[in-house]
């Protein structure tokens, strides 16, 4: 009888194919163990190629942002430029109210300094919604340190401490629970991540939460992490879904802040995950 | 050499472009190199991966389902069409 695929004729086993395959499989394995094995060295040779990841998507914003018509610029700037003063303006103002209430109940304690961090690595080339950060334990950073973005923006959890690289698990990982408060009235939520730098919540429609309102986590305080921006929900169903949008846009950070914030945060995680050691 | 070519650009890929330029990348190539899709899963996974988001290494099980699919796709084919 006629053999129908004869290995000379199958072109999945042609020795060119096998062999790039085969090379770049040994190759990835052989990297895959030196993660394992030496991670500090690992993450000492990588670290370079990430910092050049952050030259390309620098540069290719740049080169987007070029395309972009003028006169939608020049808006742009003129809306950025009012709402900065708008801001500066309430800021000048709560920090007159903080005086106040400094004066009024005694002095706060000074907050934590934190450790400055530059992202090496953040999504979408990170496509778990984590940050690979270049400061480690020999910087001071321990793990369940909690990672801040400009403003003092809660972003995540540090979960894993290497000697010079720290990778921080942000609240918007899928299945990351944490807990916090929606609205004016401080309405007690459960948020979850949803992937892509998204959180979700779920509430009772009787809550009153309305598109707009400011979400927030515990930190020194409460902390705001981002806004509802929708509210999904079956008319009769007695629950509604917060999709909220977060305050920092996680897709272009560069800089973070690691401190320790007092709250128990890998309690949270350890409680949403089975896959910790 | 087209393979050779295809497989670096992937595994650059990783580590300069977003997740969904490498994963089209990857399944462009995957017929003409089968095992590049659960290459790219690996070195993905290694980078990024981490267990405390409660997740599956989703890099690597979509990668070897890719390439299965590659697998079988090419079996299927007729061989002088592939063979360049």
């Amino acid at each position: 009888m006629r053999r129908i695929f004869s290995a000379r004729r199958n072109a999945l086993l042609t020795p060119t194919g096998l062999s790039a395959g085969a090379l770049a499989l040994a190759f990835v394995l052989a990297v895959l163990a030196l993660r394992l094995l030496a991670p500090n060295l690992f993450w000492k040779l990588m670290a370079p190629a990430m910092d050049a990841s952050n030259a390309v998507a620098n540069g290719t914003h740049a080169l987007l942002a070029g395309f972009e018509n003028s006169a939608t610029l020049a808006a742009q700037n003129d809306a950025l430029s009012a709402e900065n003063t708008a801001l500066a303006y309430k800021n000048q103002a709560l920090l007159e109210e903080n005086a106040n209430l400094t004066a009024l109940l005694g002095t706060a304690p000074a907050p934590k300094k934190g450790i400055l961090a530059g992202v090496l690595a953040r999504p979408p080339e990170s496509p778990y919604d984590t940050l690979v950060v270049a400061a480690g334990a020999d910087a001071g950073v321990t793990r369940g340190m909690e990672a801040f973005g400009a403003g003092g923006v809660p972003l995540g959890v540090v979960t894993t401490v290497h000697t010079d690289v720290a990778r921080v698990t942000l609240f918007s990982a899928p299945d990351m629970i944490t807990g916090g408060w929606a609205g004016s009235t401080s309405v007690p939520i459960t948020i979850r991540g949803a992937g892509a730098g998204a959180l979700d919540a779920s509430i009772q429609r009787s809550a009153g939460i309305a598109a707009g309102d400011t979400v927030f986590v515990p930190g020194p305080g409460m902390l705001p992490i981002g806004i509802v921006a929708r509210i999904d929900g079956d008319p009769s169903a007695p629950t509604v879904t917060l999709r909220i949008q977060p305050m920092t846009n996680v897709f272009s950070l560069v800089w973070v802040t690691l401190r320790d914030s007092g709250t128990d945060l890998l309690g949270a995680l350890q409680a949403a995950t089975s896959t910790l050691p | 050499m087209i393979r050779g070519t295809l497989t670096v650009a992937t595994l650059a890929s990783v580590i300069l472009f977003p997740w969904p330029v490498t994963a089209l990348l990857v399944v462009s190539s995957s017929l003409a190199v089968p095992l590049l899709p659960v290459v790219a899963g690996i070195f993905s996974d290694t980078l990024y991966y981490t267990h405390a988001a409660g997740m599956l290494p989703l890099g690597t099980i979509a990668g070897a389902a890719v390439t299965l699919a590659a697998y079988l796709v090419r079996n299927r084919l007729k061989p002088s069409i592939i063979e360049g």
